[in-house]
């Protein structure tokens, strides 16, 4: 399968006595969207951490177009750098600029001229809308703003795949709505992403497959109109129920 | 006089500088090395801010400087010598609540584009750990131009001693007091005062 972007095999993550993943196994392949949800706490972060190796698995493999990730003597920082990550609570880099944000990776890990750089980290603005905002620093931006500029980040590295964990539950409703476009852009473009989120009228639009995921575990996969409709799975139907009340709410 | 000034002030800075470049290592060797680096680190800062810079002066310059005696027995050399690494146990401390202050979050956001550790550090924490330290920092700059009038006693010629020998040449016990107090105050206040205020600027621009 030579498509396949990203995978993982029996990962577990374990700490201390609690079990944060418990024996997961998923491939990604390319220009695929894959929703995952569930309730907090269920190990949704973790599990997107093992991937991205930011947090080393307790057992299991995690391969990145083949290659194994988890075997001694990877170099992880070139694995990271094709591996776009971002983060609920955006973690902009407070002393740069947008443009610095975005840059950083470009001159640094991909080694790029400065003026090359600039460009693409502009192009890589100008992809969320923030090319007006390339010299404001993230304090100056609002919470929409900052995480589209993340996005922007991860973007201009040109990685073969995105995570993003929970990239709007941090966000006022409001602001939500500019990520979500921003993301919905992405996924027209082909972008393969992996995604938690509680975002269901976006997932049911762009997820090819949306993950339940509970107590460290898949507990049911499936395209998204199963679970809109009828998921087999007696958690999955009482989080879905759950879920849909608060949305219209929302609305 | 002014030879004094020139080199209490030669003193500090250099003091201050080398301290930061001993200090600022040191500082992530606390938070991110292995366990004997730690201990090494803590060891370090409690010996040079537990032991008077008065001792440790004499204990380099007579003690040491029987010994070793280039460059010891240069009262200069020995006396920024003593006061770095005073500064750097001290800088060290202050770069440390920095680091914490920062946060895990934004190493952890440098090491997910791919950048070493070692270039997250450069790039992403020391810039900010500056901002964050500031008002840390002008105090430091402002304990060293103080401490650095224990040099005297080594026989180096900055303002304390300058004023010494006034006192004796003319018998007049409160003018060059006076006169040293007043140096001392202009020394440190005004770079202090600057340093505090860039630091508050920054950090409300960069919302640290």
């Amino acid at each position: 399968m030579a498509d396949i972007v990203m995978e993982c095999r029996n990962l577990w993550k374990i700490y201390g006595k609690i079990v944060a993943v418990r024996d997961v196994s998923l491939q990604i392949r390319e220009g695929e969207i894959k929703l995952i949800f569930g309730p907090s706490g269920s190990g949704k972060s973790t599990l997107l951490r093992c991937l991205a190796m930011l947090t080393t698995p307790t057992k299991g493999d995690v391969f990145l177009r083949g290659e194994c990730l988890t075997k001694p003597g990877v170099n992880l920082n070139k694995a990271r750098a094709k591996i776009g990550f971002v983060f609920q609570h955006i973690w902009l880099f407070r002393h740069l600029t947008a443009l610095g944000n975005v840059e950083l990776g470009l001159r640094k890990v991909l080694k790029m001229p400065k003026k090359e750089a600039r460009e693409r980290a502009m192009q890589a603005l100008r992809e969320v809308r923030m090319e007006k905002w390339a010299h404001y620093y993230p304090a100056q931006l609002s919470g929409g703003q900052q995480q589209r500029v993340g996005i922007a980040r991860a973007l201009a590295m040109d990685p073969d795949i995105i995570l993003l964990d929970e990239p709007t539950s941090a966000l006022d409703p409001e602001l939500t709505g500019e990520v979500i476009d921003t993301l919905r852009d992405l996924a027209k473009r082909g972008t393969t992403m992996l995604i938690v989120s509680h975002e269901m009228p976006f997932a049911r639009e762009v997820a090819h497959e949306m993950i339940f995921f509970d107590e460290g575990q898949i507990i049911e996969t499936g395209p998204p109109e199963l679970f809109f409709t009828n998921p087999r799975s007696e958690r999955a139907k009482r989080f879905m129920a759950r879920l849909i009340k608060r949305t219209k709410r929302e609305e | 006089m002014l030879r004094g000034v020139a080199t209490t002030l030669s003193i500090s800075i250099l003091s201050l500088l080398f301290g930061l470049l001993l200090g600022l290592p040191l500082s992530f060797l606390r938070v991110y090395g292995s366990r004997p680096f730690q201990l090494f680190v803590d060891g370090f800062e409690k010996i040079f801010r537990g032991i008077p810079e008065l001792v440790l002066m004499l204990m380099f310059y007579l003690g040491v400087g029987l010994y070793v005696r280039y460059p010891f027995k240069n009262a200069f050399f020995t006396a920024t010598f003593v006061l770095s690494l005073r500064s750097a146990a001290n800088q060290a401390q202050i770069f440390r609540g920095a680091i914490r202050g920062i946060g895990e979050e934004q190493m952890v956001a440098a090491r997910s584009l791919g950048l070493s550790r070692l270039q997250s550090i450069m790039y992403v924490m020391i810039p900010q750990v500056f901002v964050f330290s500031t008002p840390g920092l002008g105090s430091e700059y402002a304990l060293l131009v103080k401490d650095s009038s224990y040099s005297y006693i080594i026989g180096v010629l900055d303002i304390m001693e300058i004023t010494d020998r006034i006192r004796k040449a003319t018998m007049d016990t409160v003018t060059p007091y006076i006169l040293s107090a007043f140096l001392y105050i202009l020394l440190t206040f005004p770079i202090a005062t600057w340093l505090d205020s860039w630091g508050s600027r920054k950090k409300k621009q960069l919302g640290l």
